[in-house]
């Protein structure tokens, strides 16, 4: 219901108006010593934020649809999310940090196009998915989208969303999925439902797909660290980032550059919803209640990268679960 | 009344039957969802969630509904609607079919074209006076501002009526027909009154030798829809079509015709019903001085009751405009226009409240594709964008130099290409006022020889400022002489002055406009001009003798013809004596 006016609370809250990171941890590093090749813009850590949301997103979703079905999904306060967490990120880098066009262009894209697909979504699970739902996944059809959902999210952690084989999802729909059984309306209309979202992701995949490798060149998919011994290592990016990163800490390193950088660097965590949310030498940016898993929170925090390996162990003894490290 | 003029919303909202345009829709959709959002969240506050899908059916009724309307103004059936069944191809068809797809421009099998009027206006059939017991009606014309009470009303459906109710008339008789006229041309008080239009017949036509034989009951409009699928045009007729041809012609009327004049010049012959009940055919040839004391006397010694007339070829225009000052028509008029074989309609709108520019509008032969999609004009049910400019140029000086400098420039901007008879098909309801109780748009015209103009011009602007005359147009024709009928307004080769203003209707401001109104017939006679009598009898008997000269003759073939003065009318009350 969340398109509509009634809100419970809101979806993001900023730790404080306009920049909340001390000015001296955005500072770009003149002279890395990681190779240019592997060196990122330093402002990249907040922008990837509202990218791995997508990843987030869906990874919520896959949570929420084992116990319940698509239709009570809050799709609008997901949209709500993109939107104002993209707009706190964007007032700690600006001014601080050359204006990254394409990024903020690809940005732009997919926070519209999964805007589109949320709205879409809203709308239609308010007027016609409610007609039929079952609350729980009943059907083997909701079962069906429980399982795609956690697929795709385990594809995205590591590839780009539109190398996705939808196609064969949407044969395994139609093959392999029991035309029979009870809740005969629910049945049909979440199979049209299912066959509409494939088909357009399929379609819309294929395009994207086309456009990025003319625009982007390919994504390197690694990352250059430079430990306080000068020497440089190379770990694995995104996901894997954060454990690789916490196993050099534990070896007692910490970092002087990560991609070139040694400006702050973000990172999420999700605390108990009562938390207070604040970490030593890290700064809180914003902290988004986690909608389909209420008694958790998701917390932004910045930490300049020669203090990570220090946060990374702090929150480990803390027992804090580390959602993501923003390897830039 | 239909259900639809009765409840329209509800037609709109919950009936399948009909058609709407993609406007109507896009609109009708809005309302259909903000309402369900606001109710939506209305229920949802004050009960719980659950409460919500009581309007669920409403919705989902509703959203049929005008979809089923939109996809019949396609030509589709309603059950085009099951593609939302086809995933994503179905869906997004019909958004294209419902949003986007224009509707087809002719009536369907589900329907007319949304918007349009079935037919042109039409006067009533007479007002009833309530609680009279007598068969005493009100007859007026268009403009509502002359109320002649009548003893009777008929309506002859045969000639053969027609001619016993001449033979055993024991009262006045006086004849109408679309009833456009604006001074009580078609009655006469406790005379019996004759409608003409059920006498609306054609009885003979000839696409090879381009003519046709109507009866005088038949409208313009008529004649369009039978001669158009044949390539044929009228050669004569006025602006609008709502006119009886036996109006017309006792009016004797003109169009924006080049080359041509008044209507009598594209009559062959017509078959008149004389006072005594005979029925004669006349024409320039044959009993000539019944013919020329028939065409444009207003019914003064017989009825008309069928006529043959000239058509032409229905050839496509286009339009071309120019704008200059008053002085600087008359020989662009010459130079450009009189002998051009290629003009066919022409026109100079000289504009109010200064009277110092004139915007030439002439529709040229042309092989260009038409601009417009039909053959015909297409009639709407209501002109709220001409009816807004109307009442805006009539409103102050800034409504006039508004359309002068920004609406007509950019209205003349586009292009307009169509066919003869899609120009000759405008409906006198793009003129209709809201209302016409308080304040009214009278028409009134006046002729002068060619070489006057620019003389006629100065005085008449200078009688509308003096006497601070809302004038909303002055539209300038031409005319060559008239063949020879009694009350010729161009005895001569002639431009014609068709002044429309607005006025009030209470009894100061009609003797106001009298005023005006015969000094601006004494500029029209010291300039051997004429003014024309279809409108208000303002004229004095002087200044109707100076402007009709060979009116004594009718007077006399009247006399003669018609001794007791059956056939009666505003003219015949106010001058025959």
């Amino acid at each position: 219901m969340s398109i509509f006016f009634f809100k419970r609370q809101l979806s993001t809250i900023a730790a404080g108006k306009g920049l909340v990171i001390p000015k001296e941890w955005l500072v770009t590093n003149k002279n890395p010593v990681t190779p240019a090749k592997d060196v990122r813009p330093a402002d990249q850590t907040f922008l990837t934020f509202p990218e791995w949301f997508l990843v987030f997103s869906p990874e919520e979703q896959a949570n929420y649809f084992k116990q319940h079905t698509a239709t009570t999904f809050p799709y609008m306060r997901h949209t709500s999310q993109i939107w104002k967490s993209y707009r706190i990120v964007n007032k700690q880098i600006k001014g601080n940090f050359p204006t990254n066009w394409g990024y903020h262009f690809m940005i732009w894209v997919i926070g519209v196009s999964t805007t589109v697909e949320y709205t879409a979504k809203s709308l239609y699970e308010n007027i016609v998915g409610r007609l039929t739902d079952t609350g729980q996944p009943a059907t083997a059809e909701d079962q069906f989208n429980a399982k795609y959902t956690q697929d795709y999210v385990a594809f995205i952690k590591d590839l780009p969303w539109y190398q996705f084989d939808f196609k064969s999802r949407l044969k395994d729909l139609w093959k392999n999925t029991s035309l029979s059984g009870p809740h005969f309306f629910r049945k049909w209309e979440r199979r049209y439902m299912l066959t509409t979202e494939l088909a357009v992701k399929f379609i819309y995949g294929k395009l994207i797909g086309i456009g990025t490798k003319q625009v982007y060149e390919v994504a390197l998919l690694n990352t250059a660290v430079v430990l306080d011994d000068d020497s440089l290592h190379y770990l694995p990016r995104y996901d894997k980032f954060a454990a690789a990163a916490l196993e050099l800490a534990q070896q007692g390193h910490s970092f002087k550059e990560i991609a070139g950088n040694n400006s702050a660097i973000l990172l999420t965590v999700w605390v108990p919803a009562d938390h207070k949310t604040d970490f030593a030498n890290a700064q809180t940016v914003f902290i988004q209640p986690i909608t389909s898993y209420p008694t958790m929170k998701r917390v932004a925090i910045a930490t300049p990268v020669s203090a990570l390996s220090g946060v990374l162990l702090e929150l480990k003894k803390a027992g804090v679960q580390v959602e993501h490290v923003f390897d830039f | 009344m239909t259900f639809k003029d009765k409840l329209p919303v509800s037609y709109l909202l919950f009936t399948t039957r009909g058609r709407i345009n993609r406007l109507t829709y896009w609109v009708a959709a809005l309302f259909i969802w903000s309402t369900f959002y606001v109710l939506y969240n209305l229920l949802n506050a004050a009960f719980t969630p659950a409460a919500t899908f009581i309007i669920y059916p409403l919705l989902f009724w509703a959203l049929f509904a005008t979809a089923a309307k939109r996809l019949h103004d396609t030509n589709k059936s309603a059950w085009w609607l099951a593609c939302l069944l086809v995933p994503v191809a179905g869906p997004l068809w019909l958004v294209w079919l419902l949003g986007f797809r224009k509707g087809t421009i002719y009536p369907n099998r589900f329907g007319t074209v949304p918007g349009a009027a079935a037919d042109y206006y039409k006067n009533d059939t007479g007002a009833l006076i309530p609680h009279l017991k007598t068969e005493e009606r009100l007859i007026n014309d268009v403009t509502q501002l002359n109320p002649v009470l009548v003893a009777q009303i008929v309506v002859p459906q045969t000639v053969e009526e027609l001619q016993q109710m001449v033979r055993t008339a024991t009262r006045p008789l006086s004849v109408g027909g679309g009833r456009f006229s604006m001074g009580g041309q078609t009655a006469s008080p406790q005379s019996i009154h004759i409608d003409m239009r059920a006498l609306n017949k054609v009885l003979a036509f000839s696409a090879e030798q381009k003519t046709i034989t109507v009866q005088a009951g038949a409208r313009w409009c008529d004649i369009q829809h039978y001669i158009d699928p044949h390539g044929l045009s009228i050669k004569i007729m006025q602006t609008y079509a709502n006119f009886t041809v036996g109006g017309a012609l006792s009016v004797n009327c003109h169009g924006r015709y080049i080359g041509l004049g008044p209507l009598i010049l594209s009559v062959r012959s017509l078959n008149v019903l004389l006072a005594n009940g005979d029925i004669i055919q006349v024409s320039p040839t044959e009993k000539s001085e019944i013919f020329y004391a028939c065409v444009g006397c207003y019914n003064a010694i017989a009825i008309i009751v069928n006529v043959t007339l000239d058509l032409e070829d229905n050839i496509a225009v286009k339009r071309q405009q120019v704008k200059m000052k008053g002085h600087a028509y008359k020989p662009y008029f010459f130079e450009n226009v009189r002998e051009n074989k290629d003009v066919i309609f022409h026109n100079g709108d000289i504009y109010p409240p200064f009277y110092k520019n004139i915007r030439a509008v002439s529709w040229v032969r042309t092989d260009e594709k038409p601009t417009e999609k039909t053959r015909l004009m297409p009639l709407a049910a209501a002109y709220p964008l001409e009816r807004y400019f109307m009442g805006a140029f009539s409103k102050n000086h800034f409504g006039k130099w508004r359309r002068e400098f920004i609406i007509d420039p950019l209205l003349y901007k586009f292009k307009k290409v169509h066919y003869r008879n899609y120009e000759a098909g405008y409906d006198v309801m793009e003129l209709e006022p809201a209302s016409r109780r308080q304040s009214t748009y009278v028409l009134q015209e006046y002729f002068v020889p060619v070489q006057k103009f620019d003389a006629f011009l100065a005085l008449m602007s200078e009688i509308f400022i003096r006497h601070n005359v809302n004038v909303i147009n002055v539209s300038i024709r031409h005319a060559k002489a008239d063949s020879g009928s009694l009350l010729a307004w161009a005895r001569e080769e002639v431009f014609a002055f068709v002044v429309y203003y607005k006025q009030n209707t209470d009894d100061a401001e009609k003797g106001r406009v009298a005023v005006w109104t015969r000094e601006l017939i004494d500029a029209a006679l010291s300039l051997d001009g004429a003014y024309y009598l279809p409108y208000q009898p303002h004229a004095t008997s002087e200044q109707f003798h100076r402007a009709y000269p060979r009116a004594k003759e009718l007077f006399t073939l009247k006399k003669e013809l018609d001794p007791t003065g059956k056939f009666r009318n505003v003219i015949w009350d106010t001058y025959y004596k």
